[in-house]
């Protein structure tokens, strides 16, 4: 019977290493999938992921389960990532490079090939698009869309409130359905 | 058309679940008989189908061995200093915190300066304060000087003849007197 996380918490609180790398296992891609949509730089999202789980376990013994586990890693990867960006700023072009890895690999498992054309220049103006957002639309799209977070727990994430959540969606989506007018 | 505007504004809350039954009935009527509200549903269902295989296709391929090596080696291997102090430093100035800071700064500035209406001398730590003001006015010949101390609030008027008044008025006797 799989354990939930608060008990795998309770394990590595008390020390056991197979616990944390447990909750490594299970979070791993969705925390690496927020770092990736909110830096849009593989080297970086796996740098930030990686930081991210470094400092869960450094502060495991704070974590008093007030919140779920989920929010809470995510909540790191969030600011994590958010810093990283501010620190670097790097330019669109660096942006754009650094998506192209990521939109080939995406290409070569494509399965339909008369919609690769048309999928291909929708996720580059996507990602063109999803630069042009602040962090703080970045990280409400990114949440919602990758985990499909309640708006509850993307408030306890951001640390702002439903509304906000609610307004920085709309306000996001309607930016990237400007952009992406054409593909839509 | 007004209609149209607030129902777009809910259109995204009420794909996600986010709004109450009579929200999402109101929402769902509207979308049903509005084409343009209607392509408006198709649109952001597609962006977030894009948003979502763009977002999450790239991280189905993170192996998760070498990953879990990478955070090991961050646990086990020893941090600068200056590494530990900016993560302290990260979570200790946040952002709540920073924007807390400013009014108490203010606060305790104003609290400060108006502590020396109610606490005087405390600057100079309970010595005297000998500050004073004098004022003067000359009125031929004589003067009042007016000495006022503020921490025994005791004023002292002191009137005299000053010397340069005295040499006036005898000048005019003098310049005065042989007219006659």
């Amino acid at each position: 019977m799989e354990q939930s996380d608060r008990e795998l918490v309770k394990q590595c609180q008390g020390g056991e290493m197979s616990a944390f790398q447990e909750l490594v296992s299970r979070y791993h891609q969705k925390v690496y999938s927020v770092s990736l949509g909110l830096l849009r730089n593989r080297e970086d999202a796996l740098e930030a992921a990686q930081e991210t789980f470094f400092r869960a376990y450094r502060k495991i013994n704070s974590f008093q389960g007030g919140s779920s586990f989920y929010t809470w890693i995510y909540r790191i990867a969030v600011n994590i990532s958010i810093d990283t960006q501010r620190r670097q700023k790097r330019n669109p072009l660096d942006f754009r490079a650094s998506m192209d890895g990521v939109l080939e690999a995406q290409n070569e498992v494509a399965k339909d090939p008369f919609a690769d054309v048309h999928d291909r220049e929708l996720r580059e103006q996507l990602t063109q698009a999803i630069n042009e957002l602040t962090p703080d639309h970045k990280a409400v799209i990114v949440l919602r869309t990758i985990e499909g977070m309640s708006y509850k727990d993307i408030s306890q994430v951001l640390g702002c409130s439903e509304g906000t959540v609610m307004s920085r969606l709309h306000y996001a989506r309607k930016k990237l359905q400007d952009k992406l007018s054409v593909f839509l | 058309m007004t209609n149209c505007e607030s129902i777009r504004e809910l259109i995204g809350s009420w794909l996600d679940g986010e709004l109450n039954s009579a929200e999402s009935d109101s929402v769902r009527a509207h979308v049903a008989g509005c084409p343009a509200c209607g392509e408006l549903r198709r649109q952001l269902e597609k962006l977030h189908l894009a948003l979502k295989d763009d977002l999450t296709a790239e991280a189905t391929r993170l192996e998760f061995m070498p990953f879990w090596r990478a955070v090991q080696q961050r646990i086990t291997q020893k941090r600068a200093w200056h590494e530990d102090l900016r993560d302290w430093c990260r979570d200790f100035f946040t952002a709540p915190r920073i924007a807390w800071s400013v009014p108490v700064a203010i606060a305790l500035v104003l609290a400060l300066v108006s502590l020396e209406a109610y606490v005087p001398g405390w600057r100079s730590g309970g010595a005297r304060n000998n500050f004073a003001a004098v004022d003067s006015i000359d009125a031929y010949g004589h003067s009042v000087a007016l000495l006022r101390e503020n921490e025994s609030r005791t004023t002292v008027i002191w009137l005299y003849q000053d010397q340069e008044g005295e040499n006036e008025a005898a000048e005019d006797t003098k310049t005065s007197g042989p007219a006659f």
